[in-house]
């Protein structure tokens, strides 16, 4: 399928269904890709909100015996953890990003496709392993939060599932977001710059940078905690000098910066279906786009907000409340511009603007009780209390999720080629205001008159508890029949089967140029490099500028292959073998059987992971334009470096901290310097050999080129082989359970080395694609980006000897 | 259609609460200091929440009512792109007040940061599910129901023995975490007499919500009464068959895990201690009142009603044996003290 003919049928003999499945098992089509997202994420939503109408109905009345202890703390834990990891996160930047942000951009597809692809099967494993763990003895029951040492302490399976869910789901974000990062930097329609770039594509922008330098918090979180669960040995362990605080640093450095990845790209939706429906162009693009990047940056210094009761220093605190409330003005400005986007426009009042006039209302009501918790004093007050599941309910539930709803009201006749009914739509968007009003108002009430969150009952006897928390289950119901009014609606569009126009509401932005649903390859235009604002449709249509039509024969997409979702699938039953093996904390054996899920997974893995890299992207050679000149490869690989070195980053601060102050002392017997020397050296060389081996290609000398390879990954081995021994040597007299030095120097040297493996197992790619002859000047991103890893590994060991060895 | 169902929810609520005797807990309960400050800053804050919400909802409306499209409009509204002098007035006017907002809570803070000389110290263990309670320098020690003297200030520092939990009374303090490994600390001065309601307010496993407690205020002269009494606390002699039975029993099957003072067993720290038991209102940490109604079943079967409870359930003692054991340990008593009139918060 390397010339697309407009309309592919297949000819195999295929049933139907079975053509469908190959066809997305194969895809790398960022449409397509969009849609695993998308359907995922609203399946999970409708799941995680049963799961919200199974709690409800036991809070209904005091005392109830529905759904206590541990099973409630499962089914909050679900509820929370679907409805982020795998609802208000991934539908917005990676849904919608995926399906629509290349059409904006008026591209034939995201910076790396096939990556792209992988990194969405990613996701849906990453969610069936948690779901996994309902056959292994148990789902976790520690809230989405996995507080230390709550979560080291449970029996079961069911912590280790999500912490590798958990860990899995890391890497596909990361993927992702350097793939949205390098796409914004590399592929942009030619004229189109970065300020006239549609707002939807600054939030998908904003959002992947977020995930790229926060992410690292969470992934040290649930890292740690596996250690601790699998190992016997965590740096949070206060019995050997730990701070059990240090976890919550950790999580809530990534936590908090996630309130902002799962509103930044519903605000750029609520921007683009704002200015369509008011018929205007968005109101102060510029200060849009800087309040964007201010809540990014600003996000990252509120985490210890969530912090204020463990009894940190007053400075400390005062920081936090400072920035926590100086969050609210960038936001307020987006509030402000999209009430100035509507603002003196012929407003359309259908139900994509409908969720976003809800979202208005409701937004500020969660915006309000946000500056009101950052008032520490009336924090210690309300803290894990009612009122906070009603002001987080307040900007993620009637913020962000109705932003996803009016998002997919607003592209659903692009996505789906097909119209819908605005009676249910408009039935479901009220059932949806009523219902959340009803269940999370009373809520504040309650917290404020007492009634902690997380709690699988109360008492009979309290003052209102008992009304407010019924009439919090009726609004639940609601909500609930709202879900059915959508369901409805969806039927009803697919059973009508009516064929919705090219741009149904008359929308601006590039991805209305195309027919719905899009062709495979987007467009079969040259656009005009006439682009005097974010609103190309307008500007043309004024200018009387008309796109000129390209021959699709000579468009060139890349081919499909499976072997993505089948590396994937090798990581999943990986995932689900380390995940059921024994644990230290607290002592359980495995689960029978495990040893062979672990090697069926790594066999899958690595032997999908080289069939993928012997197969080309595309069948014929292909030139790339990009923006700046740069490989997709490079680009993509330049921001994933970013997310690597924040992990290594957290990890190092929280060593920094347990060493400076005195907790961490290094042993009598430390490691053996000279071996780190002579370990340095090896690394240094094999970072001079690759970076020749690379020139090699560039000057088509393709036998040394193989030959430097080689070289490198020997020395990458020999180096790690190395390692091993020291780490044997230093665990005969030392034990990290009881030394918390020992403790941090594993975990860090540790990961170091995990990453070698990977940077050396990069290498081993392209040497493969080098000893088949599939490196040339078009086809060289696995070199490209295996070298830049690989010097990443090699700059940090040179840190790490630094502060373990010679410090 | 709002406005319509919030009239309905509130005279629902009112009509609801009209004639039941609860117990209100309130976090701005003015019956401590640090409940009024919290109001005040509340207050304030709420006054700009309510000129923004305003506004904001005021100009929405508007928005609605005044530009809907009506089907009659003759082609496109005016295109402006923005207006950089109202952007940089609504991001300099919400700056100052966040900055406003910043002072007063630092001040307040700053002002709370100051621990009073003079005060009482209690320090509070979290297990799951249960709390522990010692009051430095008496050399006292009780568990889930802390008596504290009215008007006197006291400052609480917490720690855990298992996972983090955390103490929360909400009508009296904000709510304080308590970590293993890690003490930290806040201070209050009960102003009120009465029976206030505490709760855990950390995610703490499966019975998180049924860790409840009480702080009892009292006055002065009952508070040295209870002082008095637990420090020369010595378990009594058994009187009557019934009691001996019930001391036998518990000595065989209770006394390794909960303390009772002036017996062999009164530095047991894996359950709650027992010592004047029989002076406490409520049994299971808060749950229930303390009742032979109640007590019998947990004896017998603890997890049974509490889910995860952590003492073993009993299956060999009969009920005249619970009974026993119930009887002995509500004997455990100091006498002249008396909770029952006081008001419930």
């Amino acid at each position: 399928m390397a010339v697309q003919a407009p309309t592919p049928s297949k000819p195999s003999g295929l049933p139907r269904a079975v053509a469908l499945i190959w066809d997305m098992l194969t895809t790398s089509d960022h449409k397509k890709v969009g849609l695993i997202y998308l359907v995922t994420s609203f399946l999970m939503f409708g799941l995680a909100g049963l799961m919200a109408v199974a709690i409800r109905y036991q809070l209904a009345v005091p005392d109830n015996n529905f759904l206590v202890g541990d099973g409630y703390n499962q089914m909050l834990t679900l509820h929370g953890a679907t409805m982020l990891f795998f609802f208000i996160i991934p539908a917005g930047v990676a849904g919608f990003g995926n399906f629509i942000l290349p059409l904006m951009l008026g591209e034939r597809d995201v910076a790396l496709p096939r990556i792209n692809a992988f990194a969405a099967w990613l996701f849906l494993f990453s969610g069936v392993l948690i779901y996994t763990s309902l056959f292994f003895g148990g789902a976790p029951d520690v809230g989405w939060t996995f507080y230390w040492p709550f979560s080291a302490s449970r029996e079961g399976h069911g912590v280790d599932f999500f912490m590798m869910g958990i860990l899995t789901l890391g890497v596909s974000s990361l993927l992702g977001s350097a793939n949205f990062a390098a796409t914004v930097y590399n592929l942009r329609a030619k004229g189109m710059s970065l300020w006239k770039m549609p707002i939807f594509v600054w939030s998908v922008f904003a959002t992947s940078l977020l995930q790229l330098f926060a992410l690292a918090g969470l992934t040290a979180a649930s890292l740690l905690v596996f250690i601790d669960r699998k190992l016997g040995f965590s740096p949070f362990n206060a019995a050997v000098g730990g701070d059990p605080v240090l976890f919550q640093q950790f999580f809530w450095f990534y936590s908090h910066p996630a309130v902002y990845i799962m509103l930044l790209p519903y605000l750029g939706i609520a921007a683009e279906v704002a200015s369509t429906f008011a018929r205007k162009p968005v109101f102060g693009y510029r200060f849009m786009v800087f309040a964007q990047l201010g809540i990014a940056v600003v996000g990252f210094l509120v985490w210890a907000h969530h912090m204020f009761t463990v009894g940190e220093s007053l400075l400390f605190q005062l920081v936090f409340v400072f920035f926590t409330a100086l969050v609210a003005v960038p936001t307020g400005v987006k509030i402000f511009s999209l009430l100035g986007t509507l603002w003196g426009g012929h407003l359309d009042m259908k139900t994509p603007l409908l969720f976003v006039l809800g979202f208005l209302f409701n937004f500020l009501l969660g915006g309000i009780t946000g500056v009101m918790l950052a008032v520490a004093p009336f924090d210690y007050s309300v803290h894990d209390s009612y009122f906070v599941v009603a002001h987080f309910h307040n900007v993620l539930m009637a913020g962000s999720g109705f932003l996803a709803f009016a998002g997919l009201y607003y592209w659903w006749p692009k996505i789906t080629g097909r119209t819908y009914s605005e009676f249910w739509g408009k039935t479901h968007f009220w059932f949806f205001l009523v219902g959340y009003l009803l269940t999370f108002m009373p809520q504040y009430v309650l917290g404020f008159l007492g009634m902690p969150r997380r709690y699988d009952t109360y008492p009979d006897g309290n003052y209102l508890w008992n009304e407010l928390n019924f009439i919090s289950t009726v609004g639940a119901v609601l909500l609930a029949l709202g879900g059915i009014a959508w369901l409805i609606k969806v039927i009803d569009s697919f059973r009508r089967n009516e064929k919705a126009p090219d741009n149904p509401w008359g929308g601006y932005t590039l991805e209305w140029a195309t027919s719905s649903p899009p062709p495979s390859y987007n467009f079969a235009f040259n656009w005009p490099s006439f682009f005097p604002s974010e609103r190309p449709l307008y500007d043309w249509a004024k200018a009387g500028l008309k796109p000129a039509p390209v021959d699709v024969k000579d468009i060139h997409l890349p081919a499909p292959t499976v072997w993505p979702f089948m590396t994937a699938l090798g990581l999943l039953i990986t995932s689900i073998g380390i995940s059921i093996s024994p644990n230290a904390t607290p002592d359980l054996p495995g689960v029978a059987g495990w040893q062979g899920w672990l090697t069926v997974g790594l066999v899958t893995f690595l032997y999908s992971l080289f069939r993928w890299a012997g197969r080309l992207e595309y069948d014929v050679p292909v030139e790339h334009h990009t923006v700046t000149n740069k490989s997709n490869a490079w680009v993509g690989m330049a921001w994933f470096i970013v997310s690597e070195i924040a992990l290594f980053g957290v990890l190092i601060a929280g060593y920094l901290y347990l060493r400076l102050s005195g907790a961490a002392q290094p042993p009598e017997e430390r490691p053996a310097i000279w071996l780190a020397l002579v370990n340095t050296f090896l690394l240094v060389a094999s970072s001079f050999t690759v970076h020749y081996a690379h020139h090699d290609l560039r000057k088509r000398k393709f036998s040394p080129l193989r030959f430097g390879l080689l070289i490198s990954i020997i020395l990458g081995t020999v180096f790690f082989l190395f390692q091993v021994y020291e780490f044997a040597v230093f665990l005969g007299h030392e034990n990290p359970a009881q030394q918390l030095w020992a403790t941090m120097f594993l975990i860090i040297v540790g990961l170091h080395g995990a990453h070698v493996v990977i940077g050396g197992t990069g290498l081993a790619l392209a040497y493969y694609q080098a000893i088949q002859n599939k490196l040339d000047d078009h086809n060289h991103g696995t070199l490209e980006g295996a070298s830049m890893y690989w010097h990443l590994v090699d700059a940090v060991w040179l840190f790490i000897v630094c502060i373990f060895y010679i410090w | 259609m709002l406005r319509g169902s919030i009239v309905v929810w509130v005279l629902l609520l009112l009509g609801l609460a009209l004639g039941q005797d609860t117990r209100v807990v309130n976090i701005l309960d003015p019956s401590t200091a640090y409940n009024r400050e919290v109001t005040r800053l509340l207050i304030w804050v709420s006054v700009f929440a309510a000129l923004i919400f305003i506004v904001v909802t005021g100009a929405l409306t508007y928005t609605v009512i005044k530009f809907r499209r009506r089907g009659n409009e003759q082609g496109e509204p005016p295109q402006f792109h923005g207006n950089d002098r109202l952007e940089i007035i609504w991001t300099v006017i919400p700056t100052v007040i966040i900055v406003i907002i910043f002072g007063l809570t630092a001040q307040s803070m700053i002002a709370n940061a100051r621990f009073p000389a003079g005060a009482m110290t209690v320090k509070v263990t979290g297990y799951q599910f249960w709390w522990d309670y010692e009051y430095e320098g008496l050399g006292i020690r009780t568990s889930n129901e802390l008596i504290l003297p009215v008007n006197k200030p006291v400052i609480v520092e917490m720690t855990s023995k298992d996972i983090i939990h955390s103490w929360w009374p909400a009508s009296l303090v904000g709510k304080q975490d308590a970590i293993p490994g890690i003490t930290t600390r806040l201070h209050f001065t009960p102003e009120k007499e009465g029976t206030y309601y505490g709760q855990c307010a950390e995610l703490c496993g499966a019975s998180h919500s049924r860790m409840r407690f009480r702080v009892i205020v009292v006055s002065q002269e009952q508070f040295d009464r209870f002082v008095e009494g637990a420090k020369g606390f010595q378990a009594p002699a058994a009187t009557d068959p019934t009691l001996a039975k019930g001391q036998q029993l518990f000595n065989q099957q209770c006394a390794a895990c909960h303390a009772v003072k002036g017996t062999a067993n009164e530095a047991n720290r894996v359950g709650p201690d027992l010592s004047y038991f029989g002076n406490r209102t409520t049994v299971g940490a808060g749950l229930w009142e303390n009742t032979d109604t109640y007590l019998i079943p947990w004896i017998k079967n603890s997890p049974g009603v509490k889910p995860g409870s952590k003492m073993p359930p009993f299956p060999q003692l009969s009920d005249e044996d619970a009974r026993a054991i119930a009887a002995y340990i509500k004997s455990l008593k100091i006498e002249g003290l008396d909770f029952e009139g006081l008001p419930q918060f």
